[in-house]
C-alpha cells in the first residue's frame, strides 16, 4: 500500500467471526488444505486425571455450541499433519499449530489477495484490536495501551532494547550503567543486549545460575549477587532482562520475587523476555508487576509462525517506545504502530480469536491444557531419568511443559558441537526430534552427567514418542556409542 | 502433458510435464485460471498499492508452509538456508548484482528504509549533516527519516517534484537546486534518497542521471527507494550506480505479501556495518545473513522466488514481455480516460512504467487529500472501481503553468495500474464511473461517508 491519508479507526463488531463470510465465493479456492478434524462420538478424555479443581478461564466461551470436550481422534487428527515418523518431544522450539487454525489463516490470507485495498481499510485494524482485546483478558493487563502485537519475543526485545541505546545515545543514561541478565538468556536477546545496550556504552552483568538447579532460592541467591555488583561505585542498574522460563537449560524462574526484588533495588525497569510463558506457565501482569514482558504465540498457544505479545506497563517512565521498523503510524504509540509495518501478512495476528476457540475445545481450556502437559512432561522424565539412571535438571515444580533429563553419562557429550551431533543423529537414525544441552563440568566435578535432553510435552504428544526417545538412548548406549564417533 | 522418451536399452523416462504457456493478452483466462480469487465484479486497476499473486505462486507457497509446520525442526536445520539462498540468487541475476553478498530479503521496502537510515544515522557526526529526499516521498519514509535522521540531529531537505511533469530535465534541475541548498550551510550531505517511481504522484525517475548528480556533488551515500520498480522497469544495480536500492517483490513481480530485496553495494564501505534492527543469532554475519534469520517467522514469501521465475517465463517475452505489455497498456488506457473526460496525463507516456497518473475533471471539485479519500471510497462502494486518487494543491510558484481543464483548475488526479489480469472493461468501468458523478453534478463533499 503506497498511499494513503490518515485513517479513522474503524471499531468493528467483536463478532467479527460470526457474522456472515463477506468473501464466500473463496470457500472454493481453498488448495491444499489440511485434513479438518471429523467430529467423532465424545469418548471420554485420555488425559483426564479426575481432578475436579480444573481452573475455569475468566473469559467466557465463545461457541459453545456442544458440551463434549475435543476427543483423543480429533487432536490427532488437528496435528495430522506432522511427520508422523518423528517423535515430535521438541514442541519448545518451533510450537505447532492446529490445522484448523491453519486453514482459518488461509482464508484470511485468501481475502487479502481478494481486495487488499478493501481489507486494508476496513478489517486489517479491527481484526488486530480484537486480537488485542482478548490477549489482554487473557493475561489481566489493566489497559489496552499495553498490548502490541509483533512477530515474535525477538522483535520485542529489540523494541525494548532500541529505547534503551535511544536513552544512552540522549545522554539520558550515563556511560557504563548497567544492565543484568541470566546467563542463560536466549542467544538472540543476548546479541540483541550487544546490539543495542553494549554498543551505546552500557555494561552487562551476567547472572550465574547453577544447573541443575534445586530451588528458587538458589536462583534468588544469585540473582541478588549480580545486583550488588551491578550498583557497585554508584552504577546505576537501568534493565534487568528476566526469563520467564529459561530456554537451554529450562528452568522456571521466581519473576515474580526476581521483580520485587528490582523494585527494592532500585532498578529502573524490567523486562520479562517469557518466550515460553502464555499457554506454558500463569502470565498475570498485576501479579508479576514488570515494566515490559514479551510472549511467543506460535510456541504454546497454537497460533501460527509468527505471533507474539509485549505489554508495556502503563504507569511505566518510559512510554517513548517504537517499533523499529517505522510507517505513517509513528508517534501513534507502540500498539498502533506495531499493528502497520508496512504492507505484508498479518494473517497470523488476526487468526487468535480462533485460537481461543480452539482452546476453549478442551476440558479446562489453556489451564486444563496447561496443567496436563506439565504433569505429563514430568511424568515422562521421571521414567526417563530412572531408566537410563540419571536425573532430572530441577524440581518438578520448577518445570512447566519442558523438562531436563540427564542422559547417559557414557555418550561421552563433552561440547555444543557434539549436542548438535547428536541431535542430528537422533533426528536421522532413529526418527526423534529432542534438543540436547551440554553442561560442562565445573572444577573439581567428576563423572558427571554433561549431556541432558529438553523434552517437551504438548497435546499431540503420546507415550510412545517418549518410549521411542528411551529406547533409541539404551540402544546408543548398548552398543558403546560415544559421541567422538560422530567427530571429523 | 508428460512424454516419455525412449532410451537405448529400452528403457523409458518420463520427462516433465511441461508447463502451459500463458498468453499476456489473455486476461480472461488468467483471470480464470491464475487469479480467480480477485473479488468478481471489482475492477481493480490499483496493482501498485498491494500487488497480486496468482495461484500458482499461492499454491508454491502453502507447500512451504506445510513443510515447515510438518517437522519445523529438520525445516530449520536443513530446508531454509539454502533455500534461501537460492531466492537470492535469483534476485542477484534479475538486478545485475556483482556479488551474492549484495542481495538480503527483508519484509518490505519499509523495513529496507530502517535498516538503512538507522546505519546513516549512526554516522551523522557534525550539526550540519543533511539527508536530501522528496516531497512526495512515500509517508513511511519521511516517518522514517524523522525517527532515525531528524533524532540524530541531522536536517533534511525536501525537493519538489514538479508535476504534472513533461521531461527529466525537469526533474534534474529541481533536484540539483535542492543539492546546492543542502550544501548552501556548509553541511555534508550524509544522504539521498531518490525514489526510482514515486508513489503518489507516480513518475519514473531518471535516477541514473541524478545518482551521478549526487556523485559529482560529494554527497556520502545515495538510497534509491524503488518499490515499484522490479517486475515494472528492468533493473541493473550497477548501472544504477546507487549505494542502497530496494524493491518490493509483492507488487508487480507477483510475490505473496510479503517479500522485498535490499541491495547493498560491496565497495560501500558501510555496508558492512548494516544490521537488521531484529537482532538474532546471526547479529554480525552481515546483513544478508541476519535478514535471513530474524527470528520463527513465516518465510515462505522468500522461498518462492524461484517459483516465481517459472511463472514469468510461462509468457512470451517473460518479464520483459509482461513489463512492456503493461506499459503499452496503461498508457493506451490512460489516454482513453483522459480523452474521454477531457483532461490529460500526469506525465509523458515514457515517464511511466506499468501506472499513469490521468487528471480528473474538475468538477469533481478535488480540494484536499479528505476529498480524495473520498472519492476512492465512492468509487470501490458505489461502482467497485478501485483506484487511488491524488489530490494536487495548486502552486504559487507555477503560475500559468498550473494544470488547467476546460472548466478550470486540474486539482485531482487518479493513478491507473495495468497487470495481467486487467482487461479494457476495468478502465470503462471507471471512465463512465467518473462520468456518471459528473453528470450528476457530485463533487467529492458530497461523497463523504462521514
Amino acid at each position: 500500500m503506497r498511499h494513503f491519508p490518515l485513517l479513522p479507526l474503524v471499531t468493528c463488531s467483536w463478532f467479527y467471526y460470526l457474522t456472515p463470510d463477506p468473501f464466500p465465493f473463496l470457500s472454493k479456492l481453498q488448495t491444499l488444505q489440511l485434513q479438518p478434524p471429523s467430529p467423532m462420538a465424545s469418548q471420554s478424555h485420555p488425559y483426564l486425571n479426575g481432578d475436579s479443581n480444573t481452573h475455569i478461564p475468566k473469559k467466557p466461551k465463545l461457541s459453545s455450541l456442544s458440551s463434549s470436550f475435543i476427543t483423543e481422534a480429533e487432536i490427532q487428527s488437528e496435528f495430522s499433519h506432522h511427520d508422523s515418523t518423528i517423535a515430535r518431544i521438541n514442541n519448545g522450539s518451533f510450537g505447532c499449530c492446529p490445522s484448523s487454525i491453519s486453514n482459518s489463516q488461509q482464508h484470511l490470507q485468501l481475502q487479502f489477495l481478494s481486495q487488499p485495498d478493501h481489507f486494508y481499510f476496513s478489517h486489517l485494524k479491527p481484526g488486530i484490536l480484537r486480537s488485542r482485546t482478548l490477549l489482554q483478558s487473557l493475561i489481566n493487563a489493566q489497559h489496552l495501551d499495553e498490548i502490541s502485537i509483533v512477530d515474535n519475543a525477538t522483535t520485542a526485545a529489540a523494541i525494548v532494547l532500541q529505547n534503551i541505546a535511544w536513552s544512552f545515545a540522549e545522554g539520558k543514561f550515563n556511560q557504563g550503567d548497567v544492565a543484568i541478565m541470566l546467563h542463560y538468556a536466549y542467544g538472540a536477546v543476548k546479541k540483541s543486549i550487544e546490539a543495542y545496550l553494549t554498543r551505546a556504552g552500557g555494561h552487562v552483568i551476567e547472572v550465574h545460575l547453577p544447573f541443575p538447579v534445586n530451588s528458587n532460592e538458589e536462583i534468588v541467591f544469585e540473582f541478588r549477587k549480580a545486583l550488588e555488583k551491578g550498583k557497585e561505585n554508584g552504577r546505576k542498574v537501568r534493565l534487568a532482562v528476566i526469563d520467564h522460563i529459561t530456554s537451554m537449560p529450562t528452568v522456571v524462574i521466581p519473576v515474580k520475587e526476581l521483580v520485587r526484588i528490582c523494585r527494592e533495588e532500585g532498578v529502573d525497569q524490567v523486562f520479562v523476555d517469557a518466550t515460553h510463558g502464555i499457554g506454558c506457565t500463569d502470565v498475570d501482569m498485576q501479579d508479576i508487576g514488570a515494566d515490559f514482558y514479551t510472549s511467543n504465540l506460535h510456541k504454546w498457544f497454537f497460533c501460527p509462525p509468527s505471533i507474539a505479545f509485549l505489554y508495556c506497563r502503563k504507569s511505566s517512565q518510559c512510554l517513548d517506545l517504537h517499533h523499529p521498523v517505522v510507517t505513517h503510524e509513528y508517534g501513534n504509540g507502540l500498539a498502533v504502530e506495531s499493528a502497520w509495518i508496512g504492507a505484508r501478512d498479518y494473517s497470523a495476528q488476526l487468526v487468535v480469536p480462533k485460537v481461543f476457540e480452539f482452546v476453549d475445545r478442551f476440558e479446562g481450556g489453556i489451564e486444563g491444557i496447561k496443567k496436563r502437559n506439565h504433569e505429563n512432561v514430568v511424568k515422562m522424565g521421571q521414567m526417563l531419568a530412572k531408566v537410563w539412571g540419571t536425573n532430572l535438571g530441577c524440581p518438578p515444580e520448577m518445570c512447566a511443559s519442558m523438562i531436563m533429563v540427564g542422559l547417559p553419562a557414557c555418550l561421552g557429550i563433552s561440547s555444543d558441537l557434539d549436542t548438535l551431533k547428536l541431535r542430528t543423529h537422533l533426528r536421522d537414525k532413529f526418527g526423534v526430534e529432542v534438543p540436547i544441552y551440554y553442561r560442562a563440568p565445573k572444577d573439581g566435578e567428576v563423572d558427571l552427567v554433561t549431556g541432558y535432553a529438553r523434552i517437551s510435552y504438548q497435546v499431540y504428544n503420546k507415550v510412545d514418542d517418549y518410549h521411542k526417545f528411551r529406547d533409541a538412548i539404551n540402544e546408543l548406549v548398548g552398543d558403546g556409542f560415544t559421541c567422538t564417533l560422530l567427530r571429523g | 502433458m508428460g512424454e516419455k522418451e525412449e532410451l537405448r536399452n529400452g528403457d523409458y523416462v518420463a520427462k516433465k510435464p511441461k508447463l502451459l504457456k500463458l498468453s499476456i493478452s489473455d486476461p480472461e483466462y488468467l483471470l480464470a485460471s491464475e487469479f480467480s480469487h480477485h473479488e468478481p465484479g471489482t475492477a481493480r486497476i490499483n496493482n501498485g498499492s498491494f500487488g497480486c499473486c496468482p495461484e500458482s505462486i499461492i499454491a508454491a507457497q502453502r507447500t512451504w508452509q506445510l513443510r515447515f509446520l510438518k517437522q519445523p525442526d529438520h525445516f530449520y536445520f536443513s530446508t531454509l538456508r539454502p533455500n534461501l539462498s537460492k531466492s537470492r540468487a535469483v534476485v542477484k541475476t534479475l538486478i545485475n548484482a556483482s556479488d551474492l553478498d549484495e542481495v538480503s530479503l527483508v519484509d518490505n521496502a519499509t523495513t529496507a528504509a530502517a535498516i538503512v537510515l538507522q546505519q546513516v544515522g549512526r554516522r551523522f557526526s557534525q550539526i550540519n549533516d543533511t539527508v536530501v529526499m522528496f516531497h512526495c516521498a512515500f509517508p513511511a519514509i519521511k516517518k522514517s527519516i524523522q525517527a532515525y535522521v531528524t533524532r540524530a540531529g541531522a536536517s533534511v531537505i525536501e525537493v519538489r517534484l514538479p508535476f504534472p511533469v513533461n521531461s527529466d530535465s525537469e526533474i534534474i534541475a529541481e533536484f540539483r537546486k535542492g543539492l546546492s541548498k543542502a550544501k548552501s550551510n556548509g553541511g555534508k550531505v550524509r544522504l539521498a534518497i531518490i525514489d526510482h517511481i514515486t508513489s503518489m504522484p507516480s513518475v519514473l525517475v531518471p535516477v541514473r542521471e541524478l545518482v551521478e548528480i549526487c556523485r559529482e556533488q560529494g554527497v556520502d551515500q545515495v538510497f534509491v527507494d524503488a518499490a515499484h520498480a522490479i517486475g515494472s522497469v528492468p533493473i541493473d544495480v550497477q548501472e544504477i550506480g546507487a549505494d542502497f536500492y530496494v524493491s518490493n517483490l509483492y507488487k508487480w513481480f507477483f510475490a505473496p505479501p510479503s517479500v522485498a530485496f535490499l541491495y547493498c553495494r560491496k565497495s560501500n564501505s558501510s555496508s558492512s556495518t548494516m544490521h537488521h534492527p531484529v537482532v538474532s543469532h546471526e547479529y554480525g554475519n552481515g546483513l544478508p545473513i541476519e535478514s535471513s534469520w530474524i527470528g520463527t517467522r513465516d518465510y515462505s514469501p522468500q522461498l518462492v522466488i524461484p517459483t516465481i521465475i517459472e511463472f514469468v517465463n510461462r509468457f512470451e517475452g517473460g518479464i520483459e514481455g509482461i513489463m512492456a505489455r503493461n506499459h503499452e497498456q496503461v498508457v493506451k488506457m490512460g489516454k482513453m480516460l483522459a480523452e474521454s473526460w477531457g483532461t490529460s496525463l500526469g506525465s509523458p507516456p515514457e515517464m511511466c512504467a506499468s501506472m499513469i497518473m490521468v487528471a480528473l475533471p474538475s468538477k469533481l471539485c478535488v480540494t484536499s487529500d479528505d476529498d480524495a479519500f473520498s472519492l476512492r471510497s465512492h468509487l470501490r462502494e458505489k461502482y467497485k472501481v478501485e483506484v487511488p486518487i491524488y489530490y494536487r494543491p495548486p502552486n504559487e510558484d507555477d503560475g500559468e503553468n498550473e494544470p488547467r481543464h476546460k472548466d478550470g483548475l486540474i486539482t485531482g488526479y487518479t493513478r491507473i495500474s495495468h497487470q495481467i489480469y486487467n482487461k479494457v472493461e476495468d478502465y470503462y468501468k471507471f471512465r463512465d464511473a467518473i462520468n456518471q458523478i459528473v453528470e450528476n453534478q457530485q463533487v467529492c463533499k458530497m461523497l463523504s461517508t462521514k
